[in-house]
């Protein structure tokens, strides 16, 4: 234990060293661009202003740089959001809610009374219950179940709360997601990260507010849309950062123009636009000046938080990374890099959690398993460091899927599967919260004895929507953008704040 | 940027003008749209309309609001203020019962103008926004003092300035002087074609060979300009090349892109344009270009997802046409009504469901095929249709003809397998067909079967001799067909004989294949159809026109998915939904229009047909003013309306209200509708010429040029900035039409899940294409264009919000498309004798301006730099500009200047 304590302290020193290096450049870099820096435009020392005009111009900050910081208007929680979410929709049933009833009538039929009036995605006709495919044991002081799927994460279950009935009206992929993410299962509305961008800005100018990973081989059913801004400005869409080929698209100079050059050419080009500015007086132009500038630095400050390779050996072995690849363990280690670098939100999606049954990947006896493999050490790595840094105090930590799956096993085609499988299930499933303002150890809501309905503490994905802004320090209901003649709200007309996991 | 952000109280900006100047006189009868309803709306419809009726009380419509409340009496007495609940409320002082509730008080000029209303009668009254004017006078422009009158007759080219001026006299300022001629060339080439002026044109108008109208005349004969309107269309139409949702498998519909740069290059009359979208397929004899334009509301997603329920996303698609139809050609939102009556505008709930009953009755059922769609035959393969329709008229008659001959085009009506249920040994496969096994059976239900003499079926067969039999009315039925089919290539379409019978029954099919493995699918079953028997089976020929028939059935051709609407025999019925949810149906209703618009004329058909007449009826109050709004907002960066997709009790006031309709009578009566003749009027006002050139002054007063006391000033569209960078570099090629091309982009971009659809990136000119045929991917559109806010086309979008993000930066400096197109620009005036010259000329060649001294400087200064270093590095040079075979050094640092001038604001900005 003190062996750690002492490695934890050398690194953070040494990153403070080299967060300090980093700074220095940074700030050599812009000065050495001719003292061109716009901060000193907007700062009222435009060496073209007249004194007397200085402060006439009226447009905010925010016109010149539309990721400003905004301080929200009630007092917030956290500053970052970290969200994992796991697309394809996992089972509940084999990671978090116990259900031992369901294992005694394991090969029975599904009740008719559960049946009648339902659609399901695939299952037709009398489907068979199937009993938890995972032991489970109560864990922690909280005594929350954790299944045998996630050894490493019943180390950390004291620090998250669960939500056991959540539920949403959607039962396919592509609009689930949506939903969970716009808040509509349509498209055309923004993404919690945009909104949190939008009301809150970014800490960090270097960095994009929002920032998307993906794992698992695919992107998510929905498409970009599901990190999309909607209706508001484009800027506050997720950016996705990649693993392969340029993190960000375009980050790199091209072969052949280094970053001298790049220098003297942003400096040339922000001179002739001053002058421009001069004759036109369009605010855009200054907003431009800034944004050359801002490129300049994302180029290095980009590669570099998304570099994971600079991390010390125990840091890397503790998330189990696979450098060079593209996984979900890279990514919550980028994850907390990124909001220990100020990132607002950070949005990770792992692709690979459809366990129908119908091929071994898609399984709920080995497919799952293995995803809860891949999953198990990085979500815990990343609880316990950003605890370590002090950093989860500051951030909020979300996991959960699009929906959850049935207690009955998929027959699809009125067929017995090649493999363990079960459907899509809307009706309950699992999240989990944790960091700041989230209450340790708690857990909210009950299923039935076969968990296929929530019967206490239901919440809906706008529940989960408001509770999230709430910790961000908005109330949900007045936090809106008015768009073709009607105030927009992430929960539309509905969500209550979560309190029963609130600290 | 300028929203703020938490729920603010809305500027109600004229209104609150005239409040203030009429507070004093109070014998002054009030103005209930401009005066009162702001003031409900603001203030009061949260609570008292639409979702919520607190009291029983609603101010949404004029019955509700004079109605009893929950308290047992109306809380508005007309002609009695001091009697009436609604103006006593206001002056409580106790917070429980006063009114706004738990809200500050109403001001006193407010609570005034609410009391001497309700004491005037409380007259209700039309929202501006329904009620078009039959006249609007232009208003005279008199000299006036502090105006140079030179100035002033120079401003005034048409009648759009004494709108603009007689408001600019009234702020007391004055308009700015005509822009320098290399600047408007630019502007308005930008504006017609999306491109700079050619060489040509910009000399012969800088040497005055060409007028400015001349000018503006060429560059709308230019093809160009097509192409440039069209990515404006296709933004509301929502095109795009692939279907959308989670597969977002490639959709083949660019004929509709390619009709809609033809239809706006002949400047189709507006009337015509929306028309042929709306119900080309109703009109007599429809064209095919006429069918073609009915994809408009195909652009529509596809749910092709595993386990989706293809009538739940039908109805999706229903619901996005109604809700786009209005956004586009109404500017109203009208989707907010399908859960619940509007809580600011004039429309109820079950009157959504009534014009959504005129979209429920089309034959596309969100199938992976997307049927019905437009094939479209080789000239050979046309005869042999010809011979077929030619047949059936010959013997039969125009009714049968017209139904082999639409039959033919687009393989509608049919039955579609999803529908088919009571399955024995087989199910429905979840991808548009039924599969069914050894001693297989299913039924299909309510088929009419029209006395014909065969069943076609759309099937794929994986054994040899599968026998199959068709059974009327259940499983023990009459046998009225008994075949056998071969082992088939894919999905063939074949027919087999049939017992005649002409009845609405239902029938079932079963299959028998004892080679077949166990529960191993023997047939996969797509659809079914019935047609009325071609006649003349004994004259000579009969064969072979079945033969022919038979063979374009099976033709595989490029094809548009287009709209069909059912026949009598297949009608939906439309239901309210009950708060918005499909699944809760309640009252049934009619297809018809807001009462609060424009009468319906009886002449017109229950039908899209009867709606786009009515939708360009020119009492429609909304479809002119839209389209003159959204025009000016394409050349001024801002609508007369300045919320340009609302134009209602909701959205802004109009800053020139007359000009407005002035403008929409003009484009319906004098114009007849074209949009050519719109945007040639507006382009050659004197307020369109203007110079652009501002101070910080005038943006203080006047931040968004919503006077027009100085021209137009915007980023370029993200079309434009690429193809105007291809454009300058001589690279761009004029090639129009035809599918989507994939220039390069970065590697990576496209994921997709179940999907292996992948971005080949195309061959020589095809790469440097017109960016409104670049390929677009839904869920993955071209990234660099994403960038700079063009949308994914997956809803209908009125405008782009344009940002200024440092990530644009990123694309104009690195992208390599750009890095490309600098190379050429530089290598284009490339002398390396004289190189100010050439910096000179390369900047010319981009912004059609001369240098001035100190631009020369930096750029020199740069290119002395790059110079420098790059003759250090060879390699770099090599790198940079591997293009060439023994590239320099010089030619290297050039193109660092080009790139340098490709990212000039002056450069990307329309001035």
């Amino acid at each position: 234990m003190k062996d750690s304590i002492i490695r934890l302290i050398k690194e953070k020193q040494e990153r403070e060293a080299q967060a300090r290096t980093r700074r220095h450049f940074i700030k050599s870099c812009t000065q050495g661009m001719g003292g061109l820096a716009l901060s000193s435009l907007f700062m009222g020392c435009d060496p073209l202003a007249k004194p007397s005009q200085k402060r006439q111009v009226a447009f905010s900050e925010r016109d010149l740089n539309p990721l400003s910081t905004l301080a929200p208007p009630y007092g917030p929680k956290v500053k970052s959001v970290i969200y994992l979410h796991m697309a394809g929709a996992p089972s509940q049933l084999e990671m978090f809610d116990y259900k031992p009833t369901l294992h005694k009538l394991h090969g029975q039929d599904c009740p008719q009374s559960l049946l009648e009036g339902r659609k399901f995605a695939f299952i037709k006709g009398t489907p068979k219950l199937m009993g938890p495919q995972a032991q489970f044991a109560q864990e922690g002081e909280s005594g929350n179940w954790v299944s045998n799927f996630l050894p490493h994460f019943k180390k950390v279950v004291d620090e998250v709360a669960f939500l056991k009935a959540v539920h949403t009206d959607q039962f396919n992929h592509g609009p689930a997601q949506l939903f969970m993410h716009t808040g509509s299962p349509r498209l055309g509305r923004p993404s919690i990260g945009a909104w949190a961008t939008y009301g809150l800005g970014s800490e960090n100018q270097n960095l994009p507010g929002f920032v998307v990973l993906t794992s698992g081989g695919n992107a998510p059913d929905a498409g970009k849309s599901v990190w999309g801004s909607g209706f508001l400005p484009s800027v506050y869409q997720g950016v996705q950062c990649r693993s392969q080929g340029d993190p960000v698209l375009y980050i790199e100079d091209p072969e052949g123009i280094s970053r001298n050059l790049k220098g003297r050419t942003i400096e040339a080009i922000n001179k002739i636009n001053k002058t421009e500015y001069a004759q036109y007086a369009d605010p855009e132009i200054l907003a431009r000046i800034n944004q050359y500038e801002m490129a300049y630095r994302m180029q290095i400050a980009v590669p570099e938080v998304m570099n994971i390779n600079d991390e010390p050996e125990h840091i890397r072995q503790m998330y189990g990374v696979a450098p060079g690849k593209e996984s979900f363990a890279n990514n919550c280690l980028l994850a907390r890099k990124l909001v220990e670098d100020g990132v607002r939100f950070v949005q990770l999606f792992d692709w690979g959690w459809d366990t129908h049954g119908n091929v071994r990947e898609g399984s709920i006896d080995l497919g799952l398993r293995n995803k809860c493999r891949e999953i198990d050490r990085p979500m815990t790595a990343l609880l316990l460091d950003l605890k370590q840094r002090g950093l989860l105090d500051d951030t909020l930590v979300v996991w959960g899927g699009e929906f959850g799956r049935t207690p009955m096993q998929e027959n699809r085609g009125n067929k017995k599967m090649a493999y363990k499988g079960r459907d899509h299930h809307g009706d309950a499933f699992t999240m989990w919260m944790a960091g700041g303002g989230i209450k340790k150890g708690a857990s909210h809501g009950k299923t039935d004895d076969i968990g296929f309905s929530g019967i206490e503490g239901r919440v809906s994905v706008h529940d989960v929507h408001a509770t999230i802004l709430h910790l961000l320090g908005f109330d949900h209901e007045e936090f809106t953008y008015e768009f073709q003649g009607r105030h927009f709200r992430l929960t539309d007309v509905e969500g209550e704040i979560i309190k029963e996991v609130l600290a | 940027m300028g929203k703020c952000i938490f729920q603010r109280i809305r500027y109600v900006g004229t209104a609150c003008t005239i409040i203030l100047m009429c507070a004093c006189q109070s014998s002054d009868p009030v103005d209930f749209s401009t005066q009162i309803k702001p003031i409900l709306n603001d203030k009061c419809i949260t609570c008292h309309g639409g979702v919520k009726k607190n009291g029983g009380f609603s101010l949404l419509f004029k019955e509700e609001a004079f109605a009893v409340t929950e308290s047992g009496k109306p809380a508005i007495i007309p002609g009695n203020a001091s009697g009436s609940e609604f103006i006593k409320r206001l002056h409580e002082e106790d917070p429980e019962l006063r009114m706004p509730y738990e809200k500050p008080k109403l001001s006193d000029e407010e609570i005034d103008l609410l009391t001497r209303w309700v004491d005037q009668g409380a007259p209700w009254g039309q929202h501006w926004a329904y009620v078009l004017p039959e006249k609007v006078n232009v208003p005279a422009i008199e000299a006036q003092a502090g105006f140079a009158p030179g100035h002033t007759s120079d401003f005034i080219r048409n009648p759009i300035d004494n709108f603009i001026l007689a408001r600019l006299q009234n702020e007391g300022i004055q308009p700015n002087a005509v822009a320098e001629k290399n600047t408007l060339a630019r502007r308005v080439a930008l504006d017609i074609t999306g491109l700079p002026p050619s060489k040509t044109f910009f000399s012969s108008f800088d040497k005055g060979v060409l007028s400015y109208e001349q000018l503006v005349d060429s560059l709308l004969l230019q093809k160009a300009y097509g192409e440039k309107w069209a990515s404006w269309w296709l933004d509301m139409a929502r095109y795009a090349d692939s279907k959308g949702y989670e597969k977002d498998m490639g959709r083949e519909i660019w004929a509709y892109r390619d009709w809609v740069i033809r239809s706006l290059n002949e400047d189709m009359s507006y009337d015509r344009f929306t028309t042929a979208q709306l119900a080309g397929d109703l009109l007599p004899e429809p064209s095919l270009d006429q069918l073609i334009a009915t994809a408009f509301h195909r652009n529509t997603m596809n749910n092709d997802e595993g386990g989706t329920d293809d009538e739940e996303f039908r109805v999706a698609t229903v619901i996005d046409r109604t809700n786009t139809t209005f956004e586009v050609w109404q500017s109203t939102t009208i989707g907010c009504v399908q859960c619940h009556s509007h809580p600011y505008d004039p429309f109820t709930q079950k009157e959504y469901f009534k014009i959504m009953a005129f979209f429920n009755n089309t034959r596309d059922e969100d199938t992976p095929n997307e049927s019905p769609i437009l094939k479209f035959y080789s000239a050979e393969q046309k005869e042999k249709g010809n011979s077929v329709t030619a047949w059936a008229k010959k013997y039969g008659n125009d009714t049968l003809a017209m139904a082999y001959r639409n039959f033919i085009r687009y393989r509608e009506p049919v039955y579609k397998s999803h529908f088919f249920e009571d399955f024995v040994n087989g199910a429905y496969d979840d991808h548009a067909s039924v599969v069914l096994w050894d001693k297989g059976s299913c039924k299909m239900p309510d088929i009419k079967t029209r006395n014909a003499g065969f069943i076609y079926l759309n099937f794929s067969s994986h054994y040899e001799g599968t026998k199959i039999r068709i059974r009327k009315g259940h499983k023990e039925g009459t046998v009225l067909a008994d075949f056998k089919v071969g082992k088939t290539q894919g999905n063939v379409t074949q027919r087999f004989p049939f017992n005649k019978i002409d009845e609405r029954t239902d029938l079932y099919i079963e299959t028998y294949n004892p080679a077949a493995l166990p529960k191993a699918g023997v047939l996969n079953l797509y659809w079914v159809a019935f047609l009325e028997d071609l006649p003349g089976q004994e004259k000579s020929g009969y064969r072979e026109v079945g033969k022919n028939f038979m063979e374009l059935l099976n033709a595989r051709t490029p094809s548009v998915p287009i709209m069909v609407e059912n026949p009598e025999y297949m009608k939906r019925t439309t239901q309210v939904f009950d708060r918005g949810s499909w699944l809760t149906k309640t009252d049934t209703v009619q297809a018809g229009t807001p009462k609060t618009l424009n009468p319906w004329n009886e002449a017109w058909p229950k039908d899209r047909l009867g709606l786009a007449r009515w939708i360009v009826d020119k009492n429609n109050p909304l479809t002119a003013r839209t389209l003159v709004n959204r025009v000016w907002h394409q050349l001024f960066g801002l609508g007369l309306v300045p919320t340009v997709e609302d134009i209602g009790s909701q959205s802004d006031a109009p800053s020139h209200p007359a000009l407005l309709d002035w403008l929409a009578l003009r484009f319906m009566n004098e114009h007849q509708w074209s949009i050519k003749s719109l945007v040639r009027e507006i382009v050659l006002s004197g307020t369109y010429r203007q110079s652009s050139e501002s101070n910080p002054e005038m943006y203080q007063v006047d931040p968004k040029n919503e006077l027009y006391a100085r021209g137009p000033r915007q980023r370029l569209g993200a079309e434009q900035i690429r193809d105007q960078a291809l454009a300058v570099s001589g690279l761009l090629s004029p090639k129009m039409y035809g599918p989507g091309v994939m220039p390069p982009q970065p590697e990576g971009v496209w994921q997709t899940v179940y999907n292996d659809h992948q971005w080949v990136e195309s061959k020589g000119e095809d790469r440097y294409r017109r960016g409104v045929y670049t390929y677009l991917k839904r869920t993955s559109p071209y990234p660099s264009f994403l960038t700079f806010d063009a949308g994914s086309r997956e809803v209908c979008m009125i405008r782009r919000t344009v940002t200024n993000t440092p990530l644009q930066a990123l694309v104009t400096l690195n992208d390599p498309v750009y890095l490309e197109a600098a190379y050429h620009l530089a290598k284009n005036s490339f002398n390396e004798d004289n190189i100010p010259l050439s910096i000179a000329k390369s900047y010319q060649a981009a912004t059609y301006k001369s240098i001035n001294p100190s631009t020369r400087a930096i750029l020199k200064q740069l290119y002395t730099e790059s110079l420098e270093e790059l003759t250090e590095n060879p390699a770099a040079v090599k790198e940079l500009l591997h293009f060439e075979e023994n590239p320099g050094p010089e030619l290297a640092a050039m193109t660092i200047v080009t790139n340098a001038i490709m990212n000039l604001d002056e450069f990307l900005t329309k001035a």
